[in-house]
């Protein structure tokens, strides 16, 4: 099965790409000129505005960057908050799986099957560019995603404790209020801040479609042929991932230890 | 011991607590600094475009309408893209994932060496694995979009910018997992194999491969199912997958086939989910 699986996977790259025409001389025919004064740019990142020569990184960057952080943070409290419910409805231990606990699972998975980028351009088309459709566009998937992995983790948390509860008395509510919740803690918390990192990666490339995060920066220093100032961007955008990456790496490490 | 005692005795840790606060700091201030009033969403304007847009988007339901909508190569692309891309980042990724892997990547793989190695094989190992780690951590900070941005600017549309896109990133999220399960290994099988003299490669592919295999099957089908949502994304901007439909409709503001796009793209996510969750229960079964 698995030694079938890996040549089915190699075959079906191999399809793939004869399908789409991938032609690795094509890479080498691209635009060598462009590809140099990209890199070249690379150790050099602007730090004044390339059409005005205004010194431009510290309000311009931070600007676009706290914009990027912002959005994300919005998105994902809003997500927390619209999954909360939908998580205990989409468990098998306290929806007890009936029709209700489909209706959410199917609606869970709806909304995570259109992705970020896409609802952002429905709400551009349905209202216009209003901040609170990038903050919405983003939720929706991410509370999606959230109930989903969230449930799947309330319904693998240990039983014991829930069940003490109950025996002596507790509601389901208050078993998992008491019991499940703090017992899935950890695992609910990491997976809250891998998505954090998500959502700031999602909200950066929201910019692409006029929100002012770094996304949007990117794109008009790159139509203007403003390389060293697409390098500060591309640089802010790394460090911004980066930072959120390591805190939430202290953060997991803190908790399994826990 | 009284509950109070207990109470106070429960573990505490001070960086915890304090990222739990900066975190729901962060949220309320993002929220109340933010231009993004609700309001705005129910604004006059805001309404005349909602009403207009649900205007245009009544669709024609017939199955003529469909079929010139949604064009059966802007599927096949959508799937090809992602299958190519995935097939791209699991090579790359497992490279990159042997040299970043601390296990593999050290003077003495699994057992000490007979002499104690010298400084010079230290220190050049530790850049190896610095140097791969440091390109992993590039490679998946940089979101699917962005690359693809950027290689559309460099390489001009078509197929290659998109794949390569969605291959970058993922390798770097795969040769992270995947060096992970590597040190994760249980060491008995590759101590043995190095201590009747294996090399590290021989070591790798008879007693590391084998164990690993499974879990890097998984992780390289929830990568393919994210690759599926990404390829139909990039399309917009310029590479010939649903994307392209999706940005074209938009732009002549056909909304009804927008909409009828986005649907399909849902239904594509949804069809490559349940064939990736069915072939990972398999796997795992086995």
């Amino acid at each position: 099965m698995r030694r079938a699986t890996w040549v089915t996977g190699a075959l079906a790259t191999l399809l793939a790409a004869l399908w789409l025409r991938l032609d690795p001389r094509d890479l080498l025919a691209a635009k060598p000129d462009l590809l140099w004064d990209f890199i070249t740019a690379a150790p050099r990142p602007a730090l004044v505005d390339e059409a005005t020569g205004e010194i431009f990184l510290p309000p311009l960057v931070l600007e676009a960057a706290w914009a990027t952080v912002t959005f994300a943070a919005a998105g994902m409290g809003l997500a927390v908050l619209v999954a909360a419910p939908l998580t205990v409805l989409a468990s098998t231990r306290f929806s007890g799986g009936g029709w209700t606990c489909t209706a959410v699972r199917t609606l869970i998975a709806g909304m995570r099957s259109v992705h970020e980028l896409l609802w952002a351009i429905l709400f551009l088309a349905a209202i216009g560019l209003t901040q609170a459709s990038a903050v919405i566009a983003i939720a929706i998937p991410f509370a999606g995603t959230l109930a989903k992995v969230f449930s799947e983790l309330l319904d693998e948390a240990p039983v014991e404790a829930a069940n003490a509860l109950q025996a002596g008395g507790a509601s389901e509510l208050q078993s998992l209020v008491f019991a499940v919740i703090p017992q899935a803690m950890p695992d609910l918390a990491s997976y809250g801040l891998y998505r954090f990192e998500c959502a700031l990666r999602s909200s950066a490339v929201l910019g692409f479609f006029g929100f002012p995060t770094l996304g949007y920066a990117l794109s008009s220093s790159a139509d203007s042929a403003h390389f060293h100032e697409l390098w500060t961007y591309l640089y802010a955008l790394f460090l911004l991932v980066w930072i959120a990456d390591r805190w939430s790496w202290a953060v997991r490490r803190r908790l399994v230890r826990a | 011991m009284t509950l109070d005692a207990l109470y106070r005795e429960r573990p505490r840790d001070w960086f915890l607590r304090g990222s739990a606060l900066f975190a729901f700091g962060l949220v309320l201030l993002s929220l109340a600094v933010g231009d993004y009033a609700l309001s705005d969403m129910w604004s006059p304007r805001a309404m005349r475009n909602l009403s207009r847009f649900l205007g245009e988007i009544q669709p024609t339901w017939t199955l003529a309408w469909w079929v010139e909508t949604v064009p059966l190569v802007a599927v096949t692309n959508t799937v090809a893209l992602a299958v190519a891309a995935t097939g791209l980042a699991t090579g790359a990724g497992a490279v990159l994932s042997l040299a970043a892997a601390r296990t593999m990547a050290t003077p003495e793989p699994w057992l000490p060496a007979g002499k104690p190695p010298s400084m010079i094989a230290r220190r050049g190992w530790d850049i190896v694995v610095g140097s791969a780690r440091f390109t992993l951590t590039v490679l998946r900070a940089i979101p699917e979009y962005v690359w693809a941005f950027l290689l559309v600017a460099l390489l001009g549309t078509g197929a290659w910018p998109a794949v390569l896109a969605l291959a970058l990133h993922n390798a770097g999220i795969l040769g992270k997992l995947f060096a992970e399960t590597v040190e994760d290994v249980d060491s008995a099988a590759p101590r043995a194999l190095r201590g009747l003299g294996g090399t590290r490669l021989q070591v790798f592919s008879g007693a590391v491969l084998p164990t690993v295999m499974n879990r890097w099957l998984l992780y390289v089908f929830v990568r393919w199912e994210t690759c599926i949502r990404e390829a139909t994304v990039v399309g917009l901007l310029g590479v010939v997958s649903l994307g392209w439909f999706i940005g074209d409709a938009r732009s002549r503001t056909h909304y009804d086939e927008m909409v009828a796009l986005i649907g399909v793209g849902a239904l594509l996510i949804l069809a490559g989910d349940a064939m990736s969750i069915w072939l990972r229960a398999k796997l795992r079964n086995r």
